[in-house]
């Protein structure tokens, strides 16, 4: 009988087929044996402009386009290679420097190799995606070249061979080919050019050697990048991780932290209960208090200190160990500030570095003496400690050099310096840099590469420079990056997607035209718009009218948005990527590219828009009869601010049609406010301020204008929610598992035990929280007849006690959670405002498809919106880009403030002295060694510190370094059950000579913005001084 | 992990495999394998091995309620079994047959049962035996080929050779074609962690259609789907590029089959 073996003689082409064996293991431990077979050939172009071979073999794709030639014929060269060359990089060169290659300045005509994009997918799968979009981008020229299918570049691991030394030599090899052939093909083509060179760039060193032997040119990084112009720059972007392993080891120095568990034993341990999984929070007012949610208990868990944090920054999912009930302790009632306590901490490793310092020792110390105390506060709580990291959440650090770290200020000498981060949570980085002197006063970005066990703070690498402190562009980089705001401008294949009129386009006259299938012709309602002034991005107007039958048509009409946006195409994912737009104090950073937003899309006034609308008819009481959803065409007829309807409104001349129109839906829009409010709906604070950019001569600060509540405000607010709780329920009709719609939970009691007990002690208030209508009862019933802002100061407070609210797809919850706290309403999604949040845009499609609107091609797609997975990623994009948005946008704020209280005090100080502006403030928290003040005027927040207390019997302002001595002299009395804290001169303790500040009490405070030293430098720390 | 089509093919235009978009994996086949039998092949695309085998035709089994109702030509039954160790995987199956392999059988038997001429041998069975020894994907594809050779073996007379091959497409394939960009990506015989990642389209193609009972009369050399069946999720825009491309392969395949089947008769 024959043999059924692969017979590979009688086949020509079978001699090219190869196989790849690989074994891996599936995550239920399963071992699995993979053979794929490789096709091996001769026409993979090398992709060289000098090449005279490789075009006439290259072969066309389905559609008959053979790919562009990649690397330059003209390559830049070194002063080792004035010929130019091409770079063979291998995956450890790529995994330590790929900071190094995406910079502008160098590494052009790179030849990335499969074997190493494989490698190094499997080591880091965010560098492999950096590394993808550098070879998607045709400026710096990555060739991704497919050795292992090219047959004189394919190898195969030899018997005894490390996959490492194989890889490793396959990219030896590519090097050696590619040169022979370009030498070839360079000869053939007669024309007098010069080669250039091949270099592989790697950092093994037996690789070096090997290539070496083998007449391949090869360097380490560091050596490459020596021979670049200013390297010392490029140098400092290498990964510092290795690097750092490799001295160590040598050294064995002193361990600080405990080692981790191992994976099993934290896997075991989760499943058994004895462990716990959460994500590793830090107070804000202390930076060795971290705390961790988990699903076991109510409350968070406290970790205290460095010890048991052991190399956790905040964000990171961790897992943690319960500590024993003799170690449990209560949660800070002491400001500690990282600067403060390790200021003189040297940067490079010293053998005598401890983990904890006495000092950090000493600030605790103090804490646990009120372990004891009686009330809640004061109650030991349960402690945990770190023993294993799930998963780092590093991300890029804005930050500046630490001065006071840097050795000498000239020398090109490399040395370690401290980053301070913006972000206070997270401690400072050590970074190796050649360049201290000129980083010293910059706004810089910097990566944590590692965190080992024997160092104190975590290592990282400069990354790049965005400008000095304080200036405007730094600064707004600085908050956009550290928010992880997209802000690089709209790339090409995005604008590709607008409509090609650009700003001229129309709404089709002829009503035959397919932009017309299934839309409703509104154009000769009286239709009108209420924005903020100086709206562009209009997204919603309304309307009303008298029906004959004595009822009321109301309608909302949104930007038709999704017209223009279609499923799935590069505008679509870049939106969906963005999320929202962010509003910062003189910047937009629009979802969608500034034509639409402004312009197609804004229901501008005069001119016919399509918008998708909501109608309802409804009594003269505001009972809603029917509800109606259309696309439509609509023309505005004007478009108001707040306070020119309101004028409008209120000037009983006007008796036109359209003024009359809005007196109809704001009496409607007062009904309707005063039913969710008796659905037990809340009123909350938030502690806004609008910046109104005003002239540049002006005092800056007038600017500065806490938010107005007009009626014509609520008008439109009721009126939105009334249209997104009637879409959310006609989408969870038609989609029950995959309506994108909104939910607030219901924040768990405990949350607010400690507003409770302060109400209580301080004011003999009750909260009542058992329901949201019982909250908002008791939330008016908290009022100060001597304290008129005591009330909203509750309300802040109280919203901080709440969960945030957060998009969902229906299918992950039950009905009954998708309440929504706030608004009390049993349903709730975003459906107005399309321009800038991409959930409301996913609502229009889906509401679009619940109406059967079919679209102008015949058939509208909800593709992408009808799946549930990929919905449920979407909605954790979005719900984590509206947050940061709203950080960003406060920050943006805060800034600003702080500018405009810098500028004034400059004037200030050009004509005399600068004594800062007296306002008035609220005590928000009591701590043993200061106080947190709220400033209604600013909506700002200060920390005021011993020092910042001005005792009777001293003159007003001092310097900042003048009042830091004082600090020195100062003691206190902290009641942590009273909420009370009293300064007092050190052996002065005479009542007359101190200080008494008791939470929500009204103080009087001095504003002013210094210069700060530690980690706020260049945001101007704004400076309470509280002067009675 | 290995990298996958979806990211490097846009980048490369080259698949996991180092194939071009309209290239085979290696064929190879043979014939009269099993002399037991009344006709045999084995044959592989690529890692994917086949062994089939067809007894017949024979008397239908007596008692049997098909067989009164095979009373105007043969009845075509044909039996899947894929091996334990031809997946990744070891399966160790407890008799019977899985999904997958009693969804192949139920296609191959409408398939033959229409291609064939039966009405030659009426009250008989033709029993066709496959044994998958490696799946590497395009299973459907590679059991057609393979049982068209047992057929042709066995001396079955059929009109044409019943040649069969897949077709995917590669890039976002769920949402309807962009007007404006009108490059696709379409892939020729996919192996299986290709079948995994994009939308699969067998195509199955044979020179004519049977002179049955219906008598009719064709030309000579025409074309005509006889398989097509997919499982996945694809905008119909896209489905007749995949389909030309699917009948490019089929043609291909006839043609290697065709010599495997001359080869063989002239040793």
């Amino acid at each position: 009988m024959k043999s059924l073996r692969r017979d590979t003689s009688s086949n020509p082409q079978a001699a090219n087929v190869t196989s790849k064996v690989f074994v891996r293991s599936t995550k239920s431990g399963k071992v699995q044996k993979i053979v794929r077979e490789l096709y091996l050939r001769q026409d993979i172009p090398c992709s060289s402009k000098l090449c005279a071979l490789c075009p006439s073999v290259a072969p066309a794709d389905a559609n008959g386009n053979i790919a562009p030639f990649v690397l330059s014929d003209r390559p830049a060269g070194t002063k080792a290679f004035p010929r130019g060359h091409y770079l063979v990089p291998d995956t450890n060169a790529l995994l330590n420097g790929m900071d190094l290659f995406e910079h502008t300045g160098a590494f052009y005509d790179v030849i990335i190799l499969q074997t190493v994009l494989e490698e190094l997918r499997n080591q880091s799968l965010p560098l492999y995606n950096r590394l993808l979009s550098l070879i998607k981008t045709d400026e710096k020229r990555f060739y991704l070249f497919f050795n292992e299918f090219r047959l004189e570049t394919h190898v195969r691991r030899g018997p005894e061979e490390s996959i490492n030394d194989r890889n490793d030599r396959a990219v030896r090899s590519v090097a050696s080919w590619y040169e022979d052939h370009l030498r070839v093909s360079v000869k053939m083509s007669k024309k007098e050019k010069s080669l250039p060179a091949m270099v592989v760039i790697t950092d093994d060193k037996d690789s070096i050697r090997k290539a070496k032997a083998e007449n391949v040119t090869a360097l380490s990084l560091a050596d490459y990048v020596a021979g670049l112009e200013d390297s010392e720059k490029l140098l400092d972007m290498m990964s510092e991780a290795r690097e750092a392993r490799d001295t160590k080891g040598a050294a064995q120095g002193e361990l600080f932290y405990p080692e981790y568990y191992s994976m099993s034993k934290l896997m075991t341990g989760l499943r058994a209960g004895n462990l716990h999984q959460g994500v590793f929070n830090v107070s804000p007012y202390n930076y060795l208090e971290g705390s961790i949610k988990v699903p076991a208990f109510d409350k968070a868990l406290l970790i205290l200190g460095r010890d048991n944090s052991n190399r956790a920054i905040a964000g990171d999912v961790v897992v943690i160990e319960l500590l024993p009930k003799d170690q449990w302790k209560s949660p800070s009632t002491k400001i500690v500030e990282e600067e403060a306590v390790t200021k003189n901490d040297n940067p490079d490793t010293d053998e005598t570095e401890a983990v904890v310092t006495d000092r950090e020792r000493k600030a605790l110390q103090e804490e646990v003496k009120q372990a004891h105390g009686k009330n809640s506060e004061g109650k030991p709580q349960p402690t945990a400690k770190v023993v294993g990291v799930i998963k780092r959440n590093w991300r890029q650090y804005v930050g500046h050099v630490d001065s006071n770290s840097t050795a000498s200020l000239s020398g090109r000498r490399q040395q370690t310096v401290f980053v301070l981060p913006m972000e206070k949570r997270v401690p400072k980085i050590r970074v190796r840099t050649r360049q201290a002197s000129d980083l010293i006063g910059q706004r810089i970005l910097v990566t944590i590469d590692s965190w080992d066990r024997d160092s104190r703070y975590p290592t990282g690498h400069y990354v790049r420079s965005l400008g000095e402190l304080e200036t405007k562009g730094a600064e707004t980089e600085a908050l956009l990056l550290e928010y992880d705001v997209q802000y690089k401008p709209f790339p090409k294949s995005v604008l590709d997607c607008l409509p090609a009129e650009g700003h001229d386009w129309k709404v089709p006259v002829s009503k035959e035209d397919k932009g017309w299938i299934g839309r409703r012709d509104l154009r000769d309602l009286l239709i009108c718009s209420i924005d903020p002034p100086g709206c562009q991005d209009i997204d919603d107007a309304l309307h009303a009218r008298p029906l004959p039958n004595g009822n009321f048509e109301v309608g909302v009409h949104i930007a038709d948005v999704s017209h223009f946006v279609k499923p799935n195409n590069a505008m679509d994912l870049e939106a969906s990527v963005r999320g929202t737009t962010v509003y910062l104090v003189d910047k937009r950073i629009d979802m969608l590219p500034h034509l639409l937003g402004t312009d197609l899309c804004s229901l501008k006034p005069y001119v016919e828009r399509y918008a998708f609308s909501v109608l309802w008819e409804v009594t003269p009481n505001a009972e809603i009869v029917s509800s109606n959803f259309t696309k439509s065409v609509i023309r505005s007829r004007e478009a108001f601010s707040y306070e020119q309807a309101q004028l409008r409104i209120d000037d009983p001349s006007q008796t036109d049609e359209l003024t009359e129109s809005m007196r109809n839906l704001l009496r409607f829009s007062k009904i309707l406010r005063q039913k969710r409010y008796d659905a037990g709906a809340l009123n909350l604070a938030s502690p806004e301020v609008r910046i109104e950019a005003g002239d540049e001569a002006g005092d800056p600060l007038t600017d500065v204008k806490t938010k107005a509540m007009l009626e014509t405000n609520s008008l439109v607010e009721e009126f939105m929610l009334l249209a997104n709780i009637t879409v959310a329920t006609k989408v969870y009709d038609s989609f029950s598992q995959t309506a994108l719609l909104r939910r607030h939970a219901t924040p768990p009691p405990q949350n607010f035990e400690d507003l409770i007990n302060q109400l209580s002690k301080k004011r003999g208030m009750e909260l009542d929280v058992s329901s949201s209508g019982a909250l908002a009862n008791s939330l008016d019933r908290c009022v100060d007849p001597e304290n008129p802002f005591f009330n909203t100061l509750v309300r802040i407070l109280a919203t901080r006690c709440m969960t945030s609210a957060e998009y969902f797809c229906a299918g992950a919850h039950a009905e009954s959670e998708f309440r929504h706290y706030g608004l009390a309403s049993p349903i709730y999604t975003h459906f107005t405002s399309p321009i800038r949040r991409y959930a409301d845009l996913l609502v229009h499609r889906q509401l679009a498809s619940a109406i059967g609107y079919e679209g102008e091609d015949g058939h509208a797609v909800i593709e992408g919106v009808s799946t549930r997975g990929k919905l449920e990623d979407i909605c954790r994009n979005i719900n984590f880009r509206h947050r940061n948005a709203q950080f960003a946008g406060r920050a943006s704020i805060e800034y600003y403030v702080g500018q405009a209280l810098k500028a004034r005090g400059e004037k200030m100080a050009a004509g005399g002295t600068d004594t800062g502006i007296d306002e008035e403030g609220y005590v928000m928290r009591v701590f043993e060694n200061g106080v947190v003040v709220f400033v209604p005027r600013f909506g700002i927040e200060g920390v005021v510190r011993l020092e910042d207390f001005v005792l009777p019997g001293e003159s007003g302002v001092y310097s900042v370094t003048e009042r830091r001595e004082l600090a020195v002299h100062r003691t206190t009395d902290f009641d942590s059950e009273e909420y009370t804290l009293r300064v007092s001169e050190k052996n002065h303790a005479e009542k007359d000579r101190s200080v008494q500040v008791e939470l929500f009490q009204r103080v009087k405070v001095n504003v002013s913005s210094v210069k700060e030293e530690g980690r706020g430098a260049g945001k101007r720390r704004v400076r309470v001084l509280i002067t009675g | 992990m290995p990298l996958d089509t979806s990211t490097t093919y846009p980048l490369t235009k080259l698949r996991l495999d180092g194939r071009r978009w309209n290239e085979l994996r290696l064929i190879q086949a043979q014939i009269s394998t099993n002399p037991a039998s009344s006709g045999s092949s084995y044959l592989s695309m690529g890692n994917t091995s086949i062994m089939c085998s067809v007894h017949g035709p024979a008397e239908g089994r007596r008692g049997d309620a098909s067989g009164t109702a095979g009373g105007a030509g043969a009845i075509v039954e044909v039996d899947v079994n894929v091996a334990g160790f031809a997946g990744v995987d070891r399966k160790r199956r407890a008799g019977g047959s899985d999904k997958q392999s009693s969804r192949i059988a139920t296609t191959l038997r409408s398939a033959f049962q229409s291609h064939l001429h039966t009405y030659l041998y009426p009250h008989s069975t033709i029993s066709i035996h496959v044994s998958v020894l490696s799946a590497d994907g395009s299973l459907l594809a590679a059991a057609i080929n393979a049982c068209t050779l047992a057929l042709v073996d066995a001396g079955i007379p059929m009109p044409g050779l019943l040649t069969s091959c897949t077709a995917g497409m590669s890039g976002s394939a769920s949402t309807p074609r962009d007007p404006r960009n009108d490059e696709l990506d379409p892939l020729l015989d996919l192996s299986l962690p290709e079948e995994q990642e994009l939308p699969v389209l067998t195509v199955g193609t044979t020179t004519c259609v049977p002179v049955g009972e219906n008598n009719m009369d064709e030309e000579e050399g025409e074309m005509k789907v006889a398989v097509l069946t997919m499982d996945s999720k694809l905008h119909c825009t896209y489905l007749d590029t995949m389909l030309a491309v699917g009948i490019d392969g089929c043609n291909q395949i006839r043609e290697l089959l065709e010599g495997v089947i001359k080869g063989s008769s002239r040793a």
